[in-house]
């Protein structure tokens, strides 16, 4: 394993004169300066499947002169380091190679900057129709583009309406059946297209961007203030984890350090919300399957927990707690116990309902093999959260990349190996209670003290990761001098774990979709942004 | 006198037909085929209806041959009932030609069609009236090899000829059996081959000569009924042939097949034992559920009728081998019952599926395909053709009040009488065929749920289903006809079955058709023959009421139950039609004028979740209709996949899924092929008698035909074992000569 | 089976006894602030300034809080130097200001959905919070079958359309299409600050100001998210079985 002195000067022997390595010790990351060349892929193969890192995911940068793709990487073993991949080019040539033959999981990053920005990446098969629909929008629009004229794009479009999905099943026959994008009881607006050729469904593939609300666009201008409140209400189930991962970001560009009775009770809320999160997808599951019992007790659970939440906090969603520099208001050491143990009271419940289930042949066989993901699938597509966990592939950020102090708490990390339904069931009963325990251990982490720290703004980029209740999400920001934001990068575990999803669903019986899409447990809000 | 007068019309005019279609211009041929082929088609009719009135057969002695004896014609009542119904298909057919042929012309020789037409109406008229064994077989043989050309007409490469010669090699290969089963009844001489000496000379024969005529006979016009296992050619001959062909070939010359049967073992050889009746009887049950399955799978319009003309010959089988079995157990009445179900059954089959042919061939000519999954939406712009085939698709479905019900009531109703019979195994295999017969009747449903819905109902899911087309009248007539017939056939059974009755009764010598349409109303003659248990049991159904209000006949009672259970099992039609009328008019006035006058109906697109549009792409198929059926009967079909994935990058960008499904046909999985594996080597050192010459295999077979019959006749008075061996010899001989 | 049967009546009842009497289990509802506070001019213009949404309108010496805006981001509760007081409560739907016809009186509310009411939900764009707030109405907890309202998979069975989030530009068409299929007489009720005013969100390119701007509104439930009673009072006023919020025409 080399260490990230080693790694720059291995790269520079590799590619003499092309590529450039540069240490920044602080983070601590390797940033390697590359051309938008044909080698690129080749580092990428490197730092992939030699240095073993995983793939954050790709930031795009408008600059003045120039565009300035990063592509971000971590590590899961070893101690905690990064490396980014930086290529530029100037304005007038959108063009770079694609790294998603190398390395899949960066296939849709690629396609999302091409439908924002209008940059090409050459080598990739599919690009458009991916963030802006094509039934409404031209390809030429790149919203995100600097110059971007919204007034003309919207005068200019004309909704196509010969546009047809893209199938791929052609057996004789076959035909698809389109689900959304409302559709069924209480769902988000996604649209999947079934292809069947009567009973069994041989694929489903999700058409989302439903739900695009141009998060990253309209922040840009914004002061820090008003960007938080993007950050934190635009996946509200996980309202908290995304604002802290922005306040991190935030925090890191103005050098803030934290008072640690902050670090400990974000961690404190951090896993309430982990907790609340993993108990509706549990509910979810049983719904699907049609156990009422069960479904009616998870969901007296969850609400348990939502009450939890606003007695606590003020709000049953976390909302406006996180703030950067610390958090908006100091909660009370009584309050903290008086949560804790409540808290331990539902995981308690949680586990006899689990117990319940473990007995429930019925629900088992309808979770058993149903959407299985194998653990190689898993690691092409990089899959993140409960969801890669499921798959056995680990890598959680509050091991591999601690932060606001979870380095001091005490977790494992569980992990299965089969992909299924059921495993993925067991990964969230797993991770709720290991939520729990690590609820337990922040009373005696308390210190007295504040829990804000004021922030002078500077101008920067940074960073922000979190391991939110899906997966690894990173916040990237770019902040002028004056606190107004340049570029708000969201990367979300729901956008990397919807490109796997296909997996899940091939060759299933029409009656596990809902299971399926349950177990999964993705956001398409999370994903749209 | 009438007979004469109509037999001579018949013959006039279909040879007048013939001479016509070489006489006229190209372009009149579809025109004088559709007048004279009408015109003799009406005679033939007539000829039946007479025959059917008429107490005493009527005769025509031909000329003598010498050493066969004398050849005869007779039409009695079982030949008349066959002759009306072939007669009503002819008749329909000659009109729907005059339309549906117009596309043929330029592309295809009509003068060949047009005789071979004739032709076969000929023949089809020679073999219902033949009276003697030879006659019969020759024009036996003319009618298949006239079918093959009909069928064959518009072959264009060996693909599309293969079925046709199936057809006919497996024809053949049933003809050789049917010659064989009369050498066996004719074997040791009765002097000559008249279906009378042969009657006579029947009642002599041992116990196992008996299986054997049962056996050959069976087989020999079951391949052609379509019987299963031997029906591979049926399906596939269907596609092949034009609309016109097809409708004759499913509704006359498959009806012929159940004729030969009656023919040989209820009338010339009447059985003996109950084994062979319930042979016929699990043959058509089995016949009905394969053929019902297969229709159900089968997405070309054309296929899928044939194989329910599959189902429908089995259940006709069925009810016939009811009538059998009864009749070893000295049931008359009720075997008379089942043989009427058959002839109801056969009937209505005649007419709705003809019927339903000239809609697939209408919706072919149009839309340039009979696929369902290329089809779709029609009723849009062909709303009366959508109509007609609904009415056909209502019949065959068995749906009251409609014809097809009728005769399966019947039919399921007299399976059920077998617990009068003591046999407790014959009382199982009842109740499995019973069962059989209840499966097909709802596989039907779906099946021509899906057809309809398929092509009619729904969004186009092509091009060619897009077009708009006007269904002209011929065809509008044709299919009319049998629409107007089905329902008629549907609702006035009690004019039907004292007809039919006759034709049992000829069978039977007992007349079912009093017992199943008795005189209910105190004024009726007759009724004061009726018990007076039954009577006043009869009190209950509330028909003292309706006596005032209904016409006299209208109830077809199959059971008055037992002394300690009296219950009357009675349907009715008649009565039925008149009341759904009523209730659907109340429902419709009721919608109109009282629900419509509070709210106003608003028509808007489907509902597809929020989509703009739903594209034909995005509804269910043919095949996605059918699927659960494939899956739930998926031992029988046993389908093979292969998936074909092609990928843009190794592993990844799925661009496309193809899965392949090999299916092999149930009887060749289960039966066929490991015969043919095991009889490969054997058929290798037959191998020189396989030329591919068409024309010789038939004269090997006319050949065997007239030598056998000359040496049974004249010389060998030996064993029947022996001609199996003659034939052999005889073809040998032939094949050094040609 | 048995199992769930005696796990399930040991359970016991939780539902909430709202409709008849307040709910006052904590935690169930984040608060507004106070509708209406008198101040002085400079504390005024400040707290105008610190509301992120425009939430607040300072009038001769009135600070009103428009219900339809507020996210409940509490920065008038914390940041300013004259705070606002905090209301509990949840009985926050009021009919739309610039509604339909049933709401300009044009038309007479329709009194077919007072015994029961099935609903469809769209969701526009929202962030999950209001979805997930309107899937609790069937936690045992609130059991909204109790009072007869139903979720519908299909439009065309549903007497009112619930619409949360802000209506981006990709979900106008669906919630149109949705709306369209509707058989009358039907309701539409906002639920949530975005489907009010847009919220955090709007108005952008792809993004308007609200379900108002595409269809016209009948309830509107305020909050951010609204709690589940929130919405249970709404689809009561929407019933006719319960007044709206007093004072509040959408102002
Ligand atoms: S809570 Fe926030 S949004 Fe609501 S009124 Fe106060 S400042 Fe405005």
């Amino acid at each position: 394993m080399l260490n990230l002195a080693g790694m720059a000067a291995e790269a520079e022997q590799n590619w003499p004169g092309l590529v450039q390595a540069w240490v920044d010790r602080r983070t601590p990351l390797c940033e390697l300066r590359c051309p938008p060349s044909e080698i690129l892929p080749e580092v990428v193969h490197w730092v992939v499947d030699e240095l073993l890192f995983r793939f954050a995911g790709l930031i795009v940068e408008q600059e003045p002169q120039e565009w300035d793709l990063r592509y971000l990487f971590y590590s899961i073993q070893g101690p905690p380091r990064w490396a980014r991949l930086r290529v530029r080019q100037p304005l007038d040539t959108p063009k770079f190679p694609s790294i998603s033959p190398q390395v899949h999981a960066a296939d849709w990053y690629e396609r999302e900057a091409e439908d924002l920005y209008g940059v090409t990446f050459e080598g990739h098969p599919r690009l458009g129709d991916f963030v802006l629909h094509d039934d409404l929008w031209q390809e030429a629009v790149a919203p995100m583009r600097r110059d971007f004229d919204e007034k003309a794009a919207l005068a200019e479009r004309r909704p196509d309406l010969d546009w047809k999905f893209r199938r791929i099943v052609h057996d004789p026959g076959a035909f698809a059946m389109p689900v959304g994008p409302i559709y069924s009881g209480v769902t988000e607006s996604v649209q999947f297209l079934l292809e069947t050729v009567g009973e069994d469904v041989i694929r489903a593939f999700p058409r989302l961007f439903y739900k695009y609300r141009a998060i990253e666009k309209i922040a840009e201008g914004r002061n820090v203030d008003g960007c938080l409140l993007l950050a934190e209400r635009f996946a509200a189930t996980t309202a908290f984890a995304h604002a802290l991962a922005y306040c991190q970001a935030v925090e890191t560009i103005c050098r803030v350090k934290l008072p640690p009775r902050a670090h400990a009770l974000r961690v404190l809320v951090s896993e309430l919300e982990r907790f609340r999160h993993h108990v509706g997808v549990i509910h979810d599951i049983c719904e699907s399957t049609g156990l009422s019992v069960a479904a009616s007790q998870a969901a007296i659970l969850e609400e348990d927990l939502l009450r939890l939440s606003g007695d606590l906090t003020g709000h049953r969603y976390l909302f406006g707690l996180a703030i950067p520099g610390g958090l908006s208001r100091n909660l009370k050491d009584a309050d903290c116990i008086d949560a804790v143990e409540m808290a331990v009271k539902i995981l308690k419940r949680l586990q006899e309902l689990d117990d319940g289930l473990r007995y429930s042949s019925s629900f088992l066989d309808r979770l058993e093999g149903v959407g299985i993901i194998s653990p190689g699938k898993a690691w092409e597509f990089g899959l993140v959260g409960p969801m890669g966990r499921a798959s056995g592939l680990g890598g959680d950020l509050r091991k591999a990349q601690p932060y606001a102090s979870y380095e001091h708490f005490e977790f494992d990390v569980p992990l299965e190996s089969e992909g299924d339904g059921f495993a993925r069931l067991r990964v969230l009963m797993a991770e709720a209670a290991q939520s729990v325990r690590i609820l337990c251990q922040v009373p005696v982490r308390l210190e007295a003290g504040d829990v804000a720290v004021g922030v002078s703004l500077q101008s920067g980029r940074a960073l922000g990761w979190v391991e939110a209740p899906r997966g690894a999400t990173f916040h990237g920001l770019h902040l002028d001098e004056s606190g107004v934001v340049l570029r708000y990068r969201m990367i979300t575990p729901s956008f990397v774990n919807w490109h796997g999803f296909h997996l899940a669903a091939e060759n299933f019986a029409f009656q596990d979709f809902p299971i399926i899409l349950a177990t999964v447990g993705l956001s398409a809000t999370e994903n749209d942004r | 006198m009438f007979f004469t007068v109509f037999a001579v019309l018949f013959l006039a005019f279909s040879v007048a037909g013939i001479v016509c279609a070489l006489l006229s211009p190209e372009r009149g041929v579809a025109l004088s085929l559709g007048c004279f082929g009408g015109v003799a088609s009406v005679a033939m009719g007539a000829v039946g209806v007479c025959a059917l009135i008429s107490d005493t057969p009527f005769e025509v002695r031909l000329w003598s041959v010498p050493t066969v004896g004398p050849l005869m014609l007779s039409v009695d009542k079982l030949s008349g009932l066959f002759l009306l119904v072939s007669a009503f298909v002819f008749l329909a057919t000659s009109i729907y030609s005059v339309e549906y042929l117009q596309a043929y012309l330029k592309h295809f020789n009509l003068r060949t069609l047009s005789v071979c037409y004739f032709a076969i109406m000929l023949a089809v008229g020679l073999v219902l009236s033949a009276a003697d064994a030879l006659t019969f077989l020759v024009s036996w043989e003319l009618m298949s090899l006239f079918g093959y050309a009909l069928v064959n007409y518009q072959k264009r490469d060996e693909q599309s000829t293969r079925p046709g010669y199936l057809m006919l090699v497996m024809g053949e290969a049933g003809f050789v059996a049917v010659v064989l089963a009369f050498l066996v009844i004719g074997g040791r001489g009765p002097g000559n081959l008249l279906f009378s000496s042969l009657r006579l000379h029947s009642a002599s024969l041992g116990w196992h000569a008996r299986w054997a005529v049962f056996l050959l006979s069976f087989f020999g016009f079951g391949v052609k009924t379509g019987l299963a296992p031997f029906n591979r050619w049926l399906p596939q001959a269907h596609p092949i042939a034009p609309a016109n062909v097809s409708a004759v070939l499913s509704g006359v010359l498959l009806n012929l097949g159940i004729y030969g049967i009656i023919r040989v073992n209820a009338d010339l050889t009447p059985l003996a034992t109950a084994g062979p009746g319930l042979v016929v009887l699990l043959v058509g049950a089995f016949s009905a559920l394969m053929g019902i399955m297969y229709a159900n799978r089968d997405n070309d319009m054309k296929a899928m009728l044939a194989n329910s003309s599959i189902e429908n010959m089995g259940i006709i089988t069925t009810a016939l081998g009811a009538g059998l079995v009864f009749m070893t157990f000295h049931q008359p009445l009720l075997a008379g019952i089942a043989w009427i179900a058959a002839f109801y059954q056969m009937t209505n089959h005649s007419v709705y599926k003809s019927l339903l042919f000239f809609g697939a061939g209408a919706i072919d000519r149009n839309s340039g395909t009979r696929l369902m999954d290329r089809l779709g939406g029609l009723s849009k712009h062909m709303p009366l053709l959508a109509a007609l085939f609904l009415a056909g698709a209502l019949s065959i479905c068995a749906l009251p009040p409609t014809n097809g019900f009728v005769s399966e009531w019947l039919t399921l109703q007299c399976l059920l009488q077998s617990s009068v019979l003591a046999s407790r195994s014959v009382k199982v295999l009842f109740a499995l065929a019973g069962a059989g017969l209840a499966l097909t009747a709802g596989l039907a449903v779906t099946c021509f749920v899906k057809a309809y819905a398929m092509t009619f109902l729904g969004i186009p899911r092509s091009n060619q289903a897009r077009q708009r087309a006007r269904v002209r009248f011929p065809i509008r007539l044709a299919m009319g006809l049998g629409a107007v017939s089905c329902l008629l056939l549907g609702v006035l059974p009690t004019y039907v079955i004292p007809i039919l009755g006759r034709v049992s009764e000829l069978l039977t010598g007992v007349n079912a058709a009093a017992a199943l349409v008795p005189p209910f109303f105190n004024g009726a003659p007759g009724h004061s023959r009726l018990p007076h248990s039954f009577l006043s049991d009869f009190h209950n159904l509330g028909a003292q009421v309706g006596q005032n209000l209904l016409p006299a006949p209208g109830l077809v009672v199959l059971h008055r139950g037992h002394a300690q259970n009296p219950v009357v099992f009675a349907m009715s039609t008649s009565y039925m039609l008149p009341v759904l009328i009523l209730l659907a008019s109340t429902l419709f006035l009721a919608v109109r004028f009282v629900l419509a006058r509070r709210s106003k109906t608003v028509r808007k697109p489907v509902w597809a979740g929020g989509l703009a549009s739903l594209f034909p792409e995005l509804t269910y198929t043919a095949t996605g209709f059918s699927s659960p059926v494939r899956v739930t009967f998926n031992a029988v079909f046993h389908p093979q996949m292969s998936e074909e994935r092609l990928e843009l990058i190794a592993g990844h960008f799925r661009n496309s899924i193809t899965r392949v499904v090999g299916e092999v046909h149930v009887f060749d999985r289960v039966l066929f092929q490991p015969l043919v594996n095991r009889a490969s080597h054997i058929a290798r050192t037959l191998s020189r008698m396989h030329h591919g010459r068409l024309n010789a295999y038939s004269a090997y077979v006319l050949g065997t035909l007239f030598v056998v019959l000359l040496l049974s006749r004249t010389q060998v008075e030996e064993h029947v074992v022996l001609s199996p061996a003659l034939i052999l010899i005889v073809a040998l001989i032939l094949d050094r000569l040609l | 089976m048995s199992r769930w049967v005696i796990s399930g009546l040991r359970q016991g009842v939780v539902t909430t006894c709202y409709p008849t009497r307040m709910e006052t289990a904590k935690g169930t509802s984040p608060g507004l602030p106070a509708r209406l506070t008198p101040m002085a001019d400079e504390f005024g213009q400040e707290l105008v300034d610190v509301c992120p949404t425009g939430a607040i309108h300072f009038e001769r010496g009135e600070a009103r809080v428009d219900y339809g805006r507020c996210i409940h981001c509490f920065r008038c509760s914390r940041s300013a130097r004259y705070v606002l007081e905090w209301e509990s409560g949840f009985e926050w739907a009021r009919f739309a200001s610039d509604g339909s016809n049933f709401v300009k009186g044009a038309a007479s509310w329709p009194k077919a959905f007072r015994k029961s009411m099935h609903i469809r939900v769209v969701d526009a764009g929202d962030c999950g919070a209001c979805l997930n707030e309107v899937k609790q109405l069937n936690n045992p907890y609130y059991n909204m079958h109790r009072l007869g309202f139903f979720i519908t998979p299909t439009p065309r069975k549903a007497d009112i359309l619930l619409v949360v989030g802000p209506v981006n530009d990709h979900t106008r068409l669906p919630l149109q299409a949705a709306y369209d299929a509707m058989p009358t007489p039907k309701l539409v009720m906002a639920v949530g600050a975005c489907a009010l005013s847009g919220g955090v969100f709007g108005p952008s390119f792809v993004t308007g100001t609200g379900v108002k701007d595409v269809l016209p509104v009948d309830i509107e439930v305020p909050g951010s998210p609204p709690p589940p009673l929130a919405i249970l009072h709404g689809l009561l006023v929407a019933a006719g079985r319960k007044p709206p919020m007093p004072g509040q025409d959408g102002r």
